[in-house]
């Protein structure tokens, strides 16, 4: 799941089979941050201030959220189901002190240890472990990612230089043409004249014929 | 003489030939960078907002290049079958000059496509998507052309981010400002829609499950486009200036053995 963990919410596995025994009781999350786990006992009421959410962790070392009873997590669990818990999914009641039982977002990257508490009226009848410590997610500005120069592709540096000397060439050729304009130089083997150039065809001029023929 | 009669008409022939691709290819060149100009994958607001849009800027130039291609073209067979010294002088100077023009072209395509990575992007991304409060004008109209393109993106290639969805985990953006981590992980864009444009399954896509989200990133939908832009005007460039080159070549040797 990408959303295991996001900056302000953390997902849990439902205790599904594990409080069977307690069919009547209430099962709350208990949610505290690593230093403040030696300090709750388990004889803070839920949904009074001792446990708010609004007052952590300023006030109080934990909350009590995400109240359910054993019909929320049966034993059996059918196939395809996800069945989680998103701890932070409230947003509504945020600065609501009326629902200290909010499952607010949580205010800070943690990190955060959860155990659920089984109670039977007021008193507390079990509890699991506290879990290891989960820490979530924070945040980079997006100035440090760098978007300088990485490099010029291969492609780009080769279209470049191979441009570059064929121009090179061609001004070269350019001014070869026209500082060899006026002599031979260079055309006098393969120049050729112009489609109309004039022929020139032998010309017999007529008195050399008739002077020998007058005389006689 | 019969014999540098026949090589003045093989080469005539050939400068003729090599001037009709020219300018085959001049045509070419410009229907190729008016598609490009048209910009159908709508991609152009992303490059205008980071600054580097000069690949649409070697397509405009691309398109007037090709049309002065063209014209130099007839101009170039009116001058090899008439031998005449003046025109081909002027056809040889314009086309050097057409030359520089299309280079500057390929390199600024080139050059500027090695400067579109994925971090640029990203950045851009986070900093304007969805940007409330906008400094002036221009600002506004970067971060609505960013916001519109990006969502068009996220829609239609099914994806989510530059990399992925977890770009708006990792880093902070201008969409965490107006919306809260809990409610939006990601921009409600990334998450499957059914047909009226709703998520499927709201609570699925902010869990991360697979199926009601959009876990690849967009990158490959941005850079395939327009690396095709780039290299299209690069390369197509670059072979039709490899054939101006031999072109003008021949004709500058056949230019010196004119008479005059």
């Amino acid at each position: 799941l990408e959303g295991l963990t996001t900056g302000s919410t953390f997902v849990l596995e439902q205790p599904r089979c594990v409080f069977d025994k307690y069919s009547n009781a209430d099962i709350w999350l208990v949610v505290a941050l690593e230093n403040t786990v030696a300090a709750f006992n388990n004889s803070a009421a839920p949904g009074t201030a001792e446990s708010a959410f609004q007052k952590f962790p300023n006030s109080v070392p934990a909350y009590m959220t995400l109240n359910a009873t054993l019909a929320n997590y049966p034993c059996s669990k059918s196939d395809g189901d996800i069945t989680v818990l998103r701890v932070g999914s409230e947003t509504s009641c945020i600065r609501d002190d009326a629902r200290p039982t909010c499952n607010g977002p949580l205010p800070g990257p943690g990190p955060y240890r959860v155990k659920f508490l089984v109670l039977k009226g007021s008193e507390p009848v079990a509890e699991t472990d506290w879990s290891l410590p989960i820490m979530l997610r924070t945040a980079k500005s997006p100035n440090s990612i760098s978007t300088t120069d990485e490099g010029h592709s291969a492609g780009m540096i080769a279209l470049t230089t191979i441009l570059s000397i064929l121009f090179a060439i061609l001004l070269a050729g350019l001014v070869a043409m026209l500082v060899f304009w006026g002599s031979d130089a260079c055309g006098g083997s393969s120049s050729f004249s112009k489609p109309e150039a004039v022929t020139v065809r032998r010309y017999n001029t007529h008195h050399v014929y008739d002077q020998p023929a007058a005389r006689l | 003489m019969a014999k540098s009669e026949d090589c003045i008409h093989i080469l005539q022939g050939l400068l003729v030939f090599g001037n009709v691709v020219i300018g085959m290819c001049g045509i070419a060149l410009t229907a190729e960078c008016i598609y490009f100009v048209t910009d159908p994958h709508d991609l152009y607001p992303l490059l205008e907002a980071t600054g580097n849009d000069d690949i649409y800027a070697a397509a405009w130039i691309g398109i007037f290049v090709g049309f002065a291609l063209f014209a130099l073209s007839i101009l170039g067979i009116i001058g090899i079958i008439k031998s005449d010294r003046t025109l081909l002088l002027v056809y040889i100077v314009l086309m050097l000059i057409t030359f520089a023009f299309e280079m500057a072209s390929c390199i600024t395509a080139a050059t500027h496509r090695d400067f579109l990575t994925p971090n640029l992007f990203l950045k851009q991304m986070l900093e304007r998507y969805q940007k409330a409060e906008p400094a002036n004008n221009n600002d506004q109209w970067m971060t609505e052309g960013v916001t519109k393109t990006w969502d068009k993106l996220m829609l239609q290639n099914h994806c989510c981010g530059v990399l992925g969805p977890s770009d708006w985990q990792e880093y902070t953006s201008a969409f965490r400002l107006t919306h809260n981590d809990a409610d939006f992980p990601w921009p409600q864009k990334c998450c499957a829609m059914d047909a009226q444009g709703l998520p499927v399954n709201l609570d699925g896509c902010k869990l991360g499950v697979p199926g009601y989200y959009n876990s690849n990133g967009c990158y490959d939908a941005i850079s395939g486009p327009v690396n095709s832009h780039a290299w299209g005007v690069a390369w197509f460039g670059f072979a039709i200036l490899c054939w101006i080159f031999c072109v003008l070549l021949g004709t500058m040797f056949y230019w010196s053995g004119i008479e005059y």
